[in-house]
């Protein structure tokens, strides 16, 4: 018998066992976070009052009771505002049997958003009813709630405004943040906003 | 023969994989990954987002992780099958003289089509736990099979390999006491496995030590036999690494595997104890056991073909 083949086997053995037992931990770990049903809070959404497109306030007061999707665009924006428009369409599509779910679009473009373009984006974005709503607020007000409400970046507006959908729940808490431009982030937050409403 | 030899090996390899990846799919709770048997959300390929669900099911019982760790035990197991069925075939070409090796490999493939089957019944169930548990045991029976054909064809091909060796004397019963406490610690083993998941219902992230005060009786019986049983399994191990002369390579590899085995398995239960039961620890826990079932077999085996030379 060959005590270098016991060895070298035992030794290949060990490392088949560690490799596997390291996959099988990234498993075990990936497959407990995937479970994970509760969503984190990530904090409280200000009290705001804005305008949306057909001259109503429109603020937390309204969002309160409702499961709220926010995020911020402007209308003459060619880069990221299209592909979140789509995504956008699409959550109206989804949710068109459930008006408990809202989505919101705030303007940060507001000298040229004025309430008649926003008006016009909407039915060009064949938006027919309030479950998804265009806000317009003074340029400051949108900053301060971009950035100290949602904590989303909104350096050289209106190019740099974020690309993320944040994701509010019926009592005005932050619950997630998604990226508009990952489709698998887009049917997580569909997910997450049935868990949501589940609840 | 030889072919025969080599698709048996590789068959009993193979399903040592799968029985790790089937405890995978146990220890993450994957098991209703796919909620529907055999296609996952209606596809032979699990969905890779949730606009291909079929309009019937509810996206949110949808878990991409969860469906691709279930599957994977699926396609593996798939695998392990052809294979397993290519041994039969080859057993009943090379070997339809030789009862104690075609008799087995046929056994191992209708039970591996009935192991696929009975699959479907565990998701079918919800995971009730006796068809989990019978799941998990005949995957032992077939590997024990797998060994047993990989051996046996091997001793056909060298029949003489063992004449020289001597090993010690009652080794045999000593052997057989292992694997007989090992069963029984195996099936202890899955009672406490139901009673953690019982415990652990509705608190997912409650993981820690205190849990293991709380499994009464059948946790008491199941350290007890432990230690005994490591005690044992080393006990025969280093005899035969000790007692023995000109032993084979294969046992002598075997009755290291065994102590190292015995080694393990103690330290993973060590750990299962301090830290709380983690997954991790549950899964290699068990999958040396079946390495155990499967090393106490091939030693049993060997010295059985060394004793038709002793007299």
């Amino acid at each position: 018998m060959s005590k270098n083949k016991t060895s070298s086997a035992i030794v290949i053995g060990m490392g088949v066992f560690v490799v596997m037992a390291l996959i099988a931990m990234l498993v075990i770990f990936q497959a407990q976070r995937s479970k994970k049903v509760e969503l984190d809070i990530y904090g409280q959404v200000p009290q705001f009052t804005f305008t949306e497109r057909q001259n109503e306030p429109f603020g937390t007061d309204q969002m309160m009771g409702e499961i709220n999707v926010v995020d911020f665009i402007f209308t003459r924006c060619q880069g990221a505002c299209p592909v979140m428009a789509t995504k956008m369409q699409r959550l109206y599509a989804e949710f068109s049997e459930n008006p408990g779910v809202r989505l919101v679009s705030i303007s940060v473009d507001p000298a040229h958003d004025t309430l008649e373009v926003l008006q016009q984006y909407a039915i060009d974005h064949g938006v027919t009813d309030q479950r998804w709503v265009f806000l317009h607020a003074p340029i400051e007000d949108v900053v301060t709630l971009s950035e100290k409400g949602f904590m989303l970046p909104a350096d050289n507006l209106p190019m740099g405004h974020s690309s993320k959908f944040a994701l509010v729940d019926a009592m005005g808490q932050i619950r997630g943040y998604y990226d508009s431009f990952d489709d698998t982030e887009v049917d997580q937050l569909i997910i997450d906003i049935k868990r949501l409403r589940g609840q | 023969m030889k072919h025969l030899q080599r698709f048996a090996i590789i068959s009993t390899l193979a399903t040592y994989f799968l029985i790790f990846v089937g405890g995978l799919v146990r220890v993450s709770g994957a098991g209703l990954g796919c909620p529907d048997w055999p296609k996952c959300f209606g596809r032979w390929i699990p969905p890779t987002n949730i606009s291909q669900l079929p309009a019937d099911m509810d996206p949110s019982m949808f878990n991409f992780t969860l469906a691709w760790i279930e599957y994977t035990n699926r396609l593996v197991g798939m695998t392990v099958g052809l294979l397993i069925l290519t041994t039969a075939i080859l057993a009943l070409v090379h070997a339809r003289n030789i009862l104690k090796i075609w008799l087995p490999s046929v056994i191992a493939a209708l039970l591996v089509a009935y192991q696929g089957w009975q699959g479907g019944q565990v998701v079918a169930t919800e995971l009730e736990p006796i068809v989990v548990s019978a799941h998990m045991g005949i995957a032992l029976i077939i590997v024990t099979l797998l060994v047993y054909i990989a051996q046996q064809s091997y001793y056909v091909r060298h029949p003489k390999v063992e004449a020289k060796a001597e090993y010690p004397a009652k080794i045999k019963g000593w052997l057989i006491a292992v694997w007989i406490t090992s069963i029984v610690q195996i099936v202890l083993g899955t009672q406490l496995r139901s009673t953690i998941e019982i415990l652990s219902e509705g608190r997912p992230f409650a993981v820690d030590s205190s849990w293991v005060a709380n499994l009464g009786i059948v946790n008491h019986t199941h350290q007890a036999i432990g230690v005994l049983l490591i005690g044992l399994g080393l006990h025969v191990g280093i005899k035969i690494l000790l007692r023995s002369k000109n032993s084979t390579s294969l046992v002598f590899q075997s009755a290291i595997a065994l102590v190292a085995l015995m080694g393990l398995q103690a330290i993973s239960a060590a750990s299962l104890i301090m830290f709380g039961m983690p997954s991790i620890m549950r899964l290699v826990h068990l999958w040396i056991a079946s390495g155990i079932i499967g090393v106490l077999l091939l030693l049993f085996s060997a010295v059985n073909q060394q004793r038709k030379f002793a007299k």
